[in-house]
């Protein structure tokens, strides 16, 4: 319970930090959003489109004159900075005791291996919540000046749902990074690595069909916005796969932490 | 010369991987051009009876993968963000990694001037940044050339968007330097050079995406956009002196601030 404690508050600039830089591209995102919305130009050309191409538009892409479409197409945006921070901080939480130098101490204490590595992950979980909330309330307050439909705040309480689960994953592996590797100074670039690696896959594996095998690489590809946004639903197949790479990361981080031959 | 040749060893593995990545990623991505290209020719005829207004309001107005500098242009883009991230890891560690390491300890008492040692840092980290743009540069030309499948493109265009790479690498780089002098301590380099160059990136891409010019414009991904470089056959020179300026304003006082660094030592 200290070591959640005492983490909470070693890791509370940070969260401030990310929540600002949320705070900031929403507030950015949503003075660009103010010239699409109920633009009449924009509305006039829909209005003459036949309803039936339309749809097919609908299906796979996002209308940015209603504030649905503007925060499916922030979606990725949002995603990718969660993402950063939740693997940063997975990472950083358990390779900064060797980095700084406090392991010798934090390790003399009378608690297990194994306590130490939950109490910092629900530490770093309890931030990734946290971070999540503030992300919803930033654009539910943002959005709410656009008179937005019912069906608005239901997409956006999924979408930060799948946002959280990303988060998630990415807070698993980079605590797995920050536990097996054995270089603690590369625990980060590691952690790094694997993040733009995903997100390229993500970004690459929709120009075409043969490479689409590679959305089960990438948490980036799992929570599709359109599917959120008009079936409310994400494919059952990814939250397997969610649940599968979270459980393996964080059994592995306890049996290497457990093992690990410390830097001192 | 010693400090120097100590530093540019130093750099020696990160450089190897860091060209070997932007070569694998020119590699897998470009080579996937000539299958992408023959949908896209059908696809954008498609969307260009489509009435303007209507692709913008889709966010999908500026899509151009059927030709082999189009869809080079998105492949830059993953190698800009690689080429961002390491010049500002080299950038934010240069001098501060000798405070966290303890080594500023035995480099400070040497009979040799700060700015000496700042001069010789910074030589090494652009001489390492240089051999991993030359290695864009070649894998950019090679890759082109044995995936474009007969077909043609503007090797000037070419030329002008690879030319960016010095520009963007020393607008990170510095902007790195700069604001770690700026630190009273950086403990660990990698979240803040992550914030600068994915910041920048998203920044941009987002910006481009929807509506009018507003904060992007500080992002060198907007600067250096192979996009707009493609659509003009030129730079967008305002912008680019953006860049320019950042770096002129930022080494000068880089060299102002470690001069009178108050540097933490070990006892």
């Amino acid at each position: 319970m200290r070591i959640y404690l005492r983490e909470l508050k070693a890791n509370l600039k940070s969260l401030l930090i990310y929540t600002g830089v949320v705070a900031f591209f929403v507030v950015v995102g949503f003075s660009k959003f103010s010239a699409y919305a109920e633009n009449p130009e924009i509305l006039e050309v829909l209005d003459s489109m036949p309803a039936a191409l339309l749809e097919s538009f609908n299906m796979n892409a996002f209308n940015l004159t209603t504030v649905e479409g503007f925060f499916g197409v922030m979606f990725a945006f949002v995603a990718l900075i969660l993402g950063i921070a939740a693997v940063m901080w997975g990472s950083d939480i358990i390779s900064k005791e060797e980095r700084d130098k406090t392991v010798e101490f934090a390790l003399t204490l009378p608690v297990k291996r194994s306590t130490l590595i939950t109490g910092k992950t629900a530490a770093a979980f309890t931030h990734c919540v946290l971070l999540a909330l503030a992300t919803w309330g930033l654009n539910a307050a943002n959005a709410a000046a656009y008179d937005p439909e019912p069906g608005f705040y239901r997409f956006l309480f999924q979408g930060m749902a799948a946002l959280l689960v990303l988060q998630v994953i990415f807070l698993a592996v980079g605590i797995l990074i920050g536990s097996a590797m054995k270089q603690h100074k590369r625990a980060g670039s590691v952690a790094i690595s694997v993040l733009l690696g995903t997100y390229f896959f993500s970004v690459i594996a929709g120009l075409r069909e043969e490479w689409e095998f590679l959305t089960y690489f990438t948490p980036f590809a799992y929570f599709d916005p359109a599917l959120i946004l008009h079936e409310s639903r994400v494919e059952s197949v990814y939250l397997w796969i969610s649940a599968g790479v979270v459980l393996v990361s964080l059994a592995g981080a306890y049996l290497a932490y457990a093992r690990r031959d410390l830097y001192i | 010369m010693n400090i120097f040749l100590h530093e540019l060893k130093s750099y020696l593995k990160s450089v190897g991987i860091w060209s070997l990545a932007n070569f694998l990623i020119i590699l897998v991505y470009f080579s996937a051009f000539n299958t992408i290209a023959l949908e896209a020719v059908q696809l954008e005829e498609m969307l260009s009876s489509f009435p303007q207004e209507l692709l913008i309001a889709f966010g999908m107005n500026d899509m151009n993968f059927s030709s082999v500098l189009g869809f080079f242009g998105v492949v830059f883009l993953f190698c800009q963000i690689c080429l961002a991230i390491q010049a500002s890891n080299y950038g934010f560690s240069l001098v501060s990694i000798e405070e966290r390491e303890l080594t500023a300890d035995f480099l400070l008492p040497k009979p040799i001037s700060r700015g000496k040692i700042l001069t010789a840092k910074l030589l090494a980290a652009f001489l390492a940044l240089t051999i991993t743009n030359l290695a864009v540069w070649a894998s950019s030309f090679l890759v082109i050339n044995l995936n474009r499948d007969g077909r043609t493109y503007d090797v000037q265009t070419l030329v002008l968007i690879l030319s960016t790479i010095v520009i963007f690498q020393l607008f990170f780089l510095s902007a790195g330097v700069v604001i770690s002098l700026l630190m009273r301590r950086v403990r660990s380099v990698i979240p803040l050079s992550m914030a600068l160059a994915f910041g920048m990136y998203i920044l941009n891409v987002f910006g481009t995406m929807v509506g009018e010019d507003k904060l992007e414009i500080i992002s060198p991904f907007r600067h250096f956009d192979p996009n707009t470089i493609l659509a003009n056959g030129a730079y967008d020179l305002p912008l680019v002196m953006i860049s320019v300026a950042v770096i002129v304003v930022a080494i000068p006082a880089s060299y102002i601030l470690y001069g009178k660094r108050n540097i933490t030592a070990a006892v």
